[in-house]
């Protein structure tokens, strides 16, 4: 087991490698010339050169990406063009309500969609599961900001329970923290919900022809114990799953969610970021992203034996 | 007072091309303490019979009506609620799948300790005492490691143990076990038949084995059920029925059982196979249900129903020339 962990553990080192790389080249992807941008409309061709040879653009690539890395692994981000500040101070300062709005949302659309697939699967083919379906499909098809802005209508604007926007950190309290936390977590939370309520019913129904199934039944289960002991820990390992590449679309989600809702986040600031072309930041937010995602999913795989006794390391 | 009266059972789906008979007015009752075996081809409504009586047919697509008494209660009558407390505790089954009929996410203590929990209230810590005690009892080596481990750790003729703990756990006065043995090779086959014969004389309980191995019927049943096409052909005590077969169909049945012994001594004994298939259970057959592969069969076959008739004492079939004597006398 230990050793699996290990291996598990260096396994990501080549991804994270690669995503390096690939983070590290978006500078080249992306058109614009950000010595020149940053330099401003004004500016010599002169003035251009000092400012690239200054950040270092001048240099051979590998090398530029190899003292990136370096840099990295000693926990330098770089420095943002645009503020001066070190990119890890910028990140410190707005991670908390990224992450407050990450880890609520996962709870919440964890807590909701599981139940919801396995009441609709249970009802297979009545309203109910019509009504949780529809609920999916919905989820998918309307846009995050679109939910958004009606929720903050509905309940803010019009019913006024809640904030319109904005962020209060967890250090004033419990409660004012959640307040302003709610309706974004709905909104970012509604294709995730809809993605884990879908696989859910359907890894759910599958589960509930299996003969084991029967025999519990035979045994004397009641309902609620066939379905959330008997079933539930034996489709845990697809939705498990599933919890995890959403991540994803949480971080994507958040980006948006953060916009409609002015939230001073993570998302935001990428925002911010790629409007000024402010690479050194861009890089380091994305970079962070993928190494939560790939974190969260290296997290999953080991608690796989947690559900199923026959996935052996 | 019969222990398990099944009176005029009749289990239907509705399918996409129309209703599907699986089981159609069978009628017939268990002692307390007896063995009765249910015979019959694949596909005969055995699986669905038994499945009816602890209600485990999935409603919709089936339907279950007639009577089902057990200790004088009809258990069609009966609240969910009730019924919970009547499966696995006063009645309860082994199937016929010993590899996919334990959960594989959850320890065998448990899932014996589970039935225990449920109907005596025993603890956690009670209950694993108490399923270390039945594996013990059902011939488990080490019992104690055993009940930590998973189903996919044991072989299928262990999983049938286990299966045969968690329906003795609770003493039950009926016992149902549909093809306990089918599943496995043949001399884990004659273990588990030992078992449950064992076990029937220290617990008590009455037994219908279902099965199509004419040779266990003969081994532990005291009376045997014959039936085709969801319905009940022939009914008698096990010497009657092997010695004087009225029905065709059960002297077919019989003509196509294998010698003892002979697949093993690689004799080339081919099974005499009825010929011709069983009708589909779908149309409602004005006549007698075998008519179409019966070799007697003539016109009043094919246009009257036989009814259930006492051929002998004790000994019912439903065939229009089945005579007292025994013989066909068309
Ligand atoms: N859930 C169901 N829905 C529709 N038809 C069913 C269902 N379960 C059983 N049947 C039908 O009932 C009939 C009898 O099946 P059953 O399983 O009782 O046969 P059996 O005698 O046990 O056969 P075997 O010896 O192969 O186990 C079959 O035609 C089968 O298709
Ligand atoms: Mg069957």
């Amino acid at each position: 087991m230990f050793a699996y962990v290990v291996r598990r553990v260096l396994a990501t080192i080549p991804v994270m490698a690669l995503v390096a790389l690939f983070v590290f080249s978006l500078l080249y992807i992306a058109p614009g010339d950000p010595a020149a941008v940053i330099a401003g409309d004004q500016a010599t061709p002169q003035d251009v050169e000092r400012i690239r040879a200054s950040l270092g653009l001048d240099r051979p690539y590998l090398v530029r990406f190899g003292a990136w890395v370096w840099g990295i692994l000693n926990g330098d981000m770089g420095t943002s063009i645009f503020t001066n500040l070190p990119v890890t101070t910028m990140i410190a300062q707005r991670i908390e309500p990224t992450l407050s709005l990450m880890v609520l949302t996962l709870i919440l659309a964890v807590s909701i969609a599981v139940p919801m697939g396995v009441l609709a699967a249970w009802k297979q083919g009545t309203l109910i599961d019509r009504a949780v379906m529809g609920f999916a499909v919905l989820g998918f098809s309307v846009p995050v900001f679109v939910v958004g802005y009606l929720l903050a209508y509905v309940f803010a604007l019009e019913l006024d329970w809640l904030p319109v926007q904005g962020y209060t950190a967890f250090s004033n309290g419990f409660f004012p923290w959640l307040e302003n936390l709610i309706l974004p977590s709905v909104a970012l939370g509604g294709v995730y919900i809809a993605l884990i309520a879908r696989i859910t019913r359907a890894t759910m129904l599958e589960v509930l022809q299996q003969d084991y199934i029967r025999t519990a039944r035979a045994k004397g289960a009641g309902q609620s114990s066939i379905l959330f002991l008997h079933a539930l820990k034996n489709a845990a390992v697809p939705i498990v799953t599933v919890i995890g590449i959403g991540i994803a679309l949480l971080i994507g989600g958040a980006v948006v969610t953060e916009s409609v809702f002015a939230i001073p986040g993570l998302g935001r600031l990428t925002v911010d970021a790629i409007l000024r072309r402010d690479y050194p930041v861009i890089q380091g937010v994305v970079l962070l992203f993928s190494f939560v995602y790939v974190l969260v999913n290296l997290l999953i795989d080991l608690a796989y034996t947690l559900f199923d006794p026959r996935i052996r390391y | 007072m019969a222990l398990l009266e099944v009176e005029n059972l009749q289990t239907h789906f509705r399918t996409p091309d129309g209703v599907n008979r699986a089981v159609d007015g069978v009628s017939f009752h268990v002692n307390a303490g007896e063995t009765v075996a249910i015979v019959g081809e694949s596909g005969c409504g055995k699986s669905v019979t038994s499945m009816s009586i602890l209600r485990l047919i999935p409603e919709p697509p089936g339907k279950i009506a007639g009577a089902i008494r057990f200790e004088g209660r009809d258990l069609l009558k009966l609240s969910d609620r009730e019924m919970r407390d009547i499966r696995g505790n006063e009645i309860s089954m082994i199937f016929q799948e010993p590899m996919t009929s334990l959960n594989p996410v959850l320890t065998v203590g448990r899932q014996i300790g589970e039935t225990l929990r449920l109907h005596q209230g025993l603890s956690r810590q009670q209950a694993e005492e108490k399923a270390v005690e039945m594996l013990t009892l059902v011939g488990i080596p080490e019992p104690r490691r055993r009940v930590r481990e998973y189903p996919h750790q044991l072989s299928g003729g262990m999983r049938q143990r286990v299966m045969i703990a968690i329906a003795l756990a609770c003493n039950p006065k009926l016992l149902i076990a549909d093809e306990p043995t089918t599943a496995l090779d043949v001399t884990i086959q004659a273990q588990i038949l030992e078992l449950m014969r064992d076990l029937k004389h220290r617990v008590g309980a009455a037994i219908v084995l279902i099965t199509h191995d004419l040779g266990v019927v003969a081994e532990v049943a005291e009376r045997v059920i014959v039936m085709y096409a969801g319905k009940k052909v022939e009914e008698a005590a096990v010497g009657p029925l092997f010695n004087n077969p009225k029905h065709p169909y059960t002297q077919g049945l019989l003509g196509s059982m294998p010698k003892l012994g002979s697949s093993l001594h690689g004799d080339e004994t081919r099974l005499a196979e009825i010929p011709g298939l069983v009708p589909s259970l779908k149309a409602k057959i004005p006549g007698c249900v075998f008519a179409s592969r019966c070799p007697h069969a003539t016109d009043l076959c094919r246009q009257v129903a036989p009814a259930l008739e006492e051929k002998a004492p004790g000994h019912v079939a439903a065939c229009h020339y089945a005579t007292k004597e025994g013989a066909i006398a068309a």
